[in-house]
């Protein structure tokens, strides 16, 4: 007996029994106790998920699709619905969320019994349109729904929310007009109304009575889904509506909606491009437009909107290309990562209570729900590991499979636009003390419950990312592991800064070992870089003595993930590594000084760098069916774009010349350990990947020297203006940016080469500059950490304080001028006779030029911060932390190993590349010869070792015979008289003025004034594509009303 | 290494000490000829041949010096050290085993980049001693370095492609046989870029403003005094009359004996003494502008010229 209640109960109907049944029951219970009444309400809506829930699992268990027909009456004066499996994943989602949901609005709707009652006959709605069978039912669903939705709209009295409510009714009421009058003439011609029924006899509707049923069934739901520009109305919704609700429109009920189009789908065979690109502008325009929103409630409304208008589109391409099989990766995918992250954020939205996006930055003070914040943005932008990644990453590849490559461009583009806003957001809410309008405000008062909700949506958000990684053959722990180090790293966020880090190191070198230890050729040379440089470089990280929350976990992540980076064997799991690198670094950027606006612009910088690799990865799937990294060579006829797409995406992330604008910041406010990390290990990412291609693409698939010689040329240029950039800078740590890009500018020149010689030159400068970069950035942190200045002309006479630091310095920037004897001269040689070889002469010119240039930086560096005139606060500085020097005094017996003996390096190298391209390094003894000349650096050093030491004895001897004083400071005389203070004599502020005089109109920021056009360029476009939303209800009915005279004429009513 | 014995290393470096020991002697006595040649065209008598060797002396045996500090104490090490390098890279006389120094350790790639090695070393040492005017030198010269590096770094490309090697011993050798076949002649268009680079190279006016002789005492050695100085001197005839062979090397044919360089490098350098003379000075960034010009049009030119007529 209780068995078969319980069986009864748990049957799909019982979710209408239940919903109706504690319909009934609740203003009954409020009469006697508000509380009893909300305990039945809680209780209804779990048992609602719950059976769903249970029968979802019996069906994922292999029981079959449940049919159901109440009461003996056929339809329509019954219900009829199925349950199977995708009825059952949206239904038990839905019903999820919509507890969730009524967990978060329990305080406001307590107040409101009749509230309570709406708001379990609208998830009963919703319910019924996803599962009904009959088109009858399913306008009746549709009605239900949107009554109750209007009603709980108003349920909180105020004047725009009551206007955004009739607005709403207004609209949904003209779209179940259309939507009735489609379902009676489907009736016409068809005489059922069981939608199964329907498509078998599809072929019956036709004619202009059937063309004109199918656009008003159609457009009905269109409208519903809020397209652009007939979406006004559901943007006053989202803005005004409580965020429970809101969230429950964004999510709950245009999933029914988009359930019942993609029902209706097989009918609409004719229409689909139509729907396809209208949800396409959708989600475009919503994210151009969102641009220039301020207001965080009705931004969400533009990325709901827009995250709609993706998943419809991927809904019907995947329709389009039959090839609904991958539905529940693409759609299943976006939809899970929307339902959950969407209603988070509408969550937080309620909780942080603000209304202008700037007023966020009362989050900022609860590092946890920033962490939520940003995990759900992540979500939304599809970053890994949330669902939407994997879905957006299948989306592509089908769409290139078809060589829909408009169609990728408006997806990544509208993400990128989408990530922009985003994001934007996030760095508000993050940046605390900004003060715009939040003067007055009280500081938020959040109890530690209220966030649960939004906690249990983060949390599912990860958990089915992860999950979905194994339905994605990717190697799951493998490619997780940097997640595992990341959290590892969380739990034990409370001990000191220093043990941290040691945590941090044991773990990193456990893992990173684990994933590359068994990797061969250009893999495992990129392991000791990024994997062993990495953990050298973060041993410096110990000279900082405070806690650092957030610091260390977000480093495991990075570095573990570059090792799972080299152990990517498919383009999927390469691009899974590497966006995880990107959000870590951009997250580690953030944390540094004023790390948050430069960080905005890394990150955006190296999400569009991610999308030029995604593309690439996309079309090398369609051309060769394969994901494999090793298959890229087979690309065929598409080598070119493929690598020109991959080589974009590699290049923007080395900071190229003209996409460079975020290098500087970024390396400028990071913090001074992690820039030395960033600059010397994690821009090596980059280089693997380019290395990686050109051996699998511009070796393999022989592609043609055009886009090998354009990556040349942007390399030099990269070169050429990073150094010449670098000479003006005052900022210490701009400087050595800006060196950074100019030095990878060389490599990736090298690269482009495709040459023997041109690889092992790129190879060696990328580990010299690993070395010399390491060392520099060090440096810089030790002296920052001793003046607590950037600004090089506020330094000055360093050397008698700092000898050390200065004697690493100077040899690290030997190393790096090119100058005999030490390592950048094999470099500078190796590069010029490949240019040579392969006739590239302008370049290597340029080359010339630009290694001439960077001469006037690295002596200003030395000059103004360790020459000259010591500044008197300075006199009592100590030398740079022990355990900052300590990683340096590796780097630098690596020079000098190198310098005196590169055959030690340059054999292995060579070894690595061999398999590509035949070897051509002729040695005699130490001697390396090229077809042009030799190199025997053993005997340079020795030569230049003696020429040396004869004058330094000579000098010696004077020494002995007259006795050398040792001055004071300001021991000269200069302009007629003894200096007193430094300020008036040490020549450091606009060191180059003269050159700047020449040549400065070189390196005004153009790269910067054009990007920043196309900002406003592209807020200009978004704001006038807002000329639609007069927030007007009449005007809104009458676009609504046009929408569909529109798409009758575009669909066919023309030649009627 | 090559050398298999000592003995022979110890020849070598005998031979080079001799070889550096003619060509400082002769850089030293060139100075005063141009002093002398000067002199006479201002109607003056100028130094004795000895005036250079006397000032040596003199600073060298000084008997007080004070120091700002270890690098300024090693800038003229530095120096001197670039100057003699570079000089060890080069050979001298071409077909003479004995004189052509440690020319295989390298190609010209390698002399053109240890150029700097001197350079930086004496920058650095300059700079400790903590005198705006040292720093304000070197920043300028630097400046000026970048500028006529361009016209020089084309010719240098020109003839890298015209004669298909690195190698300074081989450039000459295929200059050999009269002189219709050296550069000058030959590549006519490198040569003229090359000799443009060469009047920013030498730093005499019109591109002597980082030194410039009146209102910056001295520029970069402002500080320096004593043996310092005496190195510095030295260096100065030493690495002049260096780059004077490498140029008569490059593009005039080398020299098979003492006497042929003499007599090229003299008149080699005579062109920056002429147009030193004519010419006022130029303001650095006008000088910067000027390589930027002509002489890098010019350069432009010699690649495309041994790409088109040479081919």
């Amino acid at each position: 007996m209780m068995n078969s209640l319980l069986d009864m109960l748990l049957h799909p109907l019982g979710i209408y029994v239940i919903a109706l049944g504690a319909g009934f029951l609740i203003p009954l219970f409020d009469r006697a106790h508000r509380g009893s009444a909300v305990l039945l309400f809680i209780a209804a809506l779990a048992a609602l998920a719950t059976i769903a829930g249970v029968n979802l699992l019996a069906i994922i268990k292999g029981a079959p699709p449940i049919f159901i027909e109440t009461a003996g009456i056929s339809p329509p004066f019954s219900i009829n619905l199925r349950f199977g499996l995708f009825e059952g994943g949206v239904v038990f989602a839905v019903n999820s969320v919509a507890f969730l949901a009524a967990l978060h609005l329990l305080d406001s709707l307590r107040k409101h019994a009749s509230a309570l009652l709406l708001y379990l006959i609208m998830v009963m709605g919703i319910n019924g349109m996803i599962m009904t069978r009959d088109l009858f039912n399913l306008f009746i669903f549709i009605e239900i729904t949107s009554l109750a939705t209007y009603a709980l709209i108003g349920m909180e009295r105020t004047g725009s929310v009551l206007a955004a409510g009739f607005k709403y009714i207004i609209a949904t009421s003209i779209a179940s007009a259309f939507f009735l009058l489609g379902t009676v003439f489907i009736y016409y011609q068809t005489g059922t109304l069981n939608i199964d029924d329907i498509i078998v006899h599809s072929d019956l509707i036709q004619g202009p009575i059937g063309l004109i049923a199918s656009l008003f069934l159609l457009t009905s739901l269109l409208i519903e889904l809020k397209p652009y520009p007939a979406n006004g109305w559901g943007l006053d919704v989202y803005e005004t509506a409580p965020s429970g609700i809101a969230s429950l429109i964004s999510v709950g009920v245009s999933s029914g909606v988009l359930f019942a189009l993609y029902k209706l789908l097989p009918l609409m065979g004719d229409f689909l491009p139509s729907i396809a690109l209208i949800s396409g502008v959708t989600f475009l325009a919503s994210n151009i437009i969102g641009l220039k929103q301020g207001n965080a409630r009705r931004l969400l409304g533009y990325s709901s909107i827009g995250q709609m208008g993706l998943l419809t589109m991927a809904l019907v391409m995947l329709q389009q290309l039959d090839a609904m099989d991958m539905a529940i990766i693409v759609v299943g995918g976006l939809f899970i990562n929307h339902l959950l992250a969407k209603a988070g954020l509408f969550w937080l939205a309620g909780i942080v209570n603000r209304e202008q996006i700037n007023d966020w930055s009362a989050l900022s003070q609860h590092p946890w729900l920033l962490f939520l914040f940003g995990s759900m943005i992540a979500a939304l932008i599809g970053l890994p590991p949330f669902p939407g990644f994997w879905g957006k990453w299948e989306l592509i590849m089908q769409l290139a499979t078809a060589d829909y490559y408009g169609w990728i461009l408006l997806v990544l583009a509208g993400s990128l636009l989408e990530a922009a806003y985003l994001f934007r957001w996030f760095t508000r809410a993050w940046q605390g003390d900004i003060t715009t309008g939040t003067a007055g405000l009280p500081a938020l008062r959040i109890r530690f419950w209220q966030p649960a909700t939004v906690g249990i949506a983060v949390f599912l958000l990860y958990v089915m990312g992860s999950g979905m990684a194994t339905l994605m053959d990717v190697t799951v722990p493998a490619f997780l592991l940097p997640l595992a180090a990341g959290l590892a790293m969380l739990l034990v966020d409370g001990l000191p800064g220093r043990l941290k880090n040691i945590v941090m190191l044991l773990i990193v070198g456990f893992f990173g070992i684990g994933l590359t230890h068994n990797l061969t050729g250009i893999n495992l040379l990129f392991s000791y870089l990024l994997v062993g440089g990495g953990l050298l470089i973060s041993i410096g990280a110990l000279y900082r003595k405070d806690n650092r929350r957030g610091f260390y976990p977000l480093l495991a992540v990075l570095l573990v993930s570059l090792a799972a980076l080299l152990r990517a064997r498919t383009s999927l799991e390469f691009f899974f590594s590497w966006e995880l690198m990107t959000l870590s670094s951009y997250l580690l950027i953030a944390v540094g000084r004023n790390g948050l606006k430069p960080a905005l612009s890394y990150l955006l910088f190296s999400l569009g760098a991610a999308y030029f690799i995604f593309a690439g990865f996309a079309v090398a799937f369609a051309a060769t069916g394969s994901l494999l990294l090793a298959d890229l060579g087979d690309a065929g006829e598409q080598a070119g774009l493929v690598f020109g797409l991959l080589a974009a995406g590699f290049v923007i992330k080395l900071g190229g010349f003209g996409l460079h604008i975020w290098l500087p910041g970024s390396y400028a406010e990071a913090d001074d350990d992690f820039t030395a990390i960033l600059s010397s290990v994690v821009s090596k990412a980059g280089i693997f990947g380019l290395v990686t291609i050109a051996a699998y693409l511009g070796v393999q698939a022989d592609i043609g020297l055009d886009p090998a010689y354009v990556l040349g040329w942007i390399g030099i240029l990269t070169a050429t203006f990073g150094a010449l950039m670098a000479v003006f800078q005052e900022d210490i740590k701009r400087l050595v940016a800006y060196s950074s890009m100019g030095q990878l500018g060389y490599i990736v020149t090298g690269v482009a080469l495709m040459s023997h010689l041109g690889w092992i030159s790129a190879l060696y400068t990328t580990v010299n500059h690993f070395l010399f970069k390491g060392i520099l950035f060090l440096a810089v942190a030790g002296i920052i950490l001793r003046t607590n200045e950037r600004l090089m002309y506020k330094m000055g006479g360093l050397i008698k304080n700092m000898p050390v630091t200065f004697t690493f310095t100077m040899i690290a920037i030997i190393a790096m001028s090119g100058v005999p004897p030490l390592s950048g001269y094999g470099g500078k040689w190796m590069l010029f006779n490949a240019l040579m070889d392969k006739g590239w002469y302008w370049i290597a010119a340029l080359a010339f030029f630009s290694s001439a240039v960077a001469f006037l930086y690295m002596f200003r560096l030395l000059q103004t911060v360790f020459l000259g005139q010591r500044k008197l606060e300075h006199a009592k500085l100590r030398e740079a932390p022990a355990i900052l020097l300590a990683p340096q005094v590796i780097l630098i017996a690596a020079i000098m190993v190198i310098s005196a003996y590169p055959k030690l390096l340059l054999d292995p190298l060579s070894a690595t590349i061999d398999p590509w391209i035949a070897s051509t390094l002729v040695w005699e003894g130490t001697s390396l010869v090229s077809h042009y000349g030799n190199w025997n650096a053993p005997m340079i050093m020795a030569i230049v070792g003696g020429v040396w030491m004869i004058p330094l004895i000579i000098l010696l001897l004077v020494s002995l015979t007259l006795k050398i004083q040792k001055v004071e400071q300001f021991n000269i005389v200069f302009a007629a008289e003894r200096p007193r203070r430094p300020e008036e004599t040490h020549f450091a502020y606009n060191f180059f003025a003269h050159y700047d005089r020449a040549i400065g109109f070189l390196v005004r920021p153009r790269a910067t004034a054009f990007w920043n056009a196309t900002v406003e360029w592209t807020h200009t476009f978004g704001s006038s594509l807002r000329i639609f939303y007069t927030g007007n209800g009449q005007t809104y009915a009458l676009f609504i009303i046009m929408y569909f005279i529109g798409m009758f004429l575009v669909n066919g009513g023309l030649e009627l | 290494m090559i050398y298999a014995s000592m003995s022979e290393w110890f020849g070598r470096v005998g031979n080079f000490g001799l070889t550096l020991l003619i060509v400082t002697v002769y850089g030293l006595l060139v100075g005063a000829l141009i002093e002398r040649i000067i002199a006479k065209v201002q109607g003056r008598v100028g130094i004795p041949y000895s005036q250079p060797f006397i000032n040596i002396a003199k600073t060298f045996f000084k008997r007080t010096a004070v120091s700002h500090g270890i690098m300024f104490y090693l800038g003229p090490v530095f120096r001197i050290a670039g100057g003699i390098g570079t000089l060890a890279f080069i050979p001298v006389i071409y077909g003479s085993e004995m004189f052509s120094n440690f020319s295989m350790a390298g190609d010209l790639f390698l002399v053109i980049y240890f150029m700097f090695f001197g350079q930086l070393g004496m920058a650095l040492g300059a700079g400790e001693s903590g005198h705006p005017y040292s720093a304000i030198g070197i920043a300028r010269g630097l400046s000026q370095m970048t500028a006529y590096e361009v016209p020089f770094a084309l010719a240098v490309i020109s003839i890298v492609i015209q004669y298909d090697t690195l190698s300074i011993t081989e450039i000459v050798a295929a200059q050999q046989g009269g002189w219709q076949n050296w550069t000058v002649i030959t590549n006519w268009v490198a040569t003229l870029a090359a000799m443009l680079a060469f009047l920013g190279m030498t730093g005499y006016s019109p591109f002597d403003i980082f030194l410039a002789p009146q209102e910056i005492p001295i520029g970069p050695p402002t500080e320096f005094h004593s043996a310092y100085l005496s190195f510095l001197q030295i260096n100065r005839a030493l690495f002049g009359a260096t780059k004077l062979v490498l140029f008569m090397n490059l593009f005039f044919g080398g020299a098979t004996g003492w006497v042929e360089l003499m007599i090229k490098t003299l008149l080699i350098y005579m062109v920056a003494i002429v147009v030193g003379v004519a010419f006022p000075r130029f303001r650095v960034d006008q000088g910067i502008r000027f390589f930027f010009k002509i002489p890098t049009l010019i350069g432009i030119m010699s690649i495309v010229y041994v790409q088109m007529v040479l081919a």
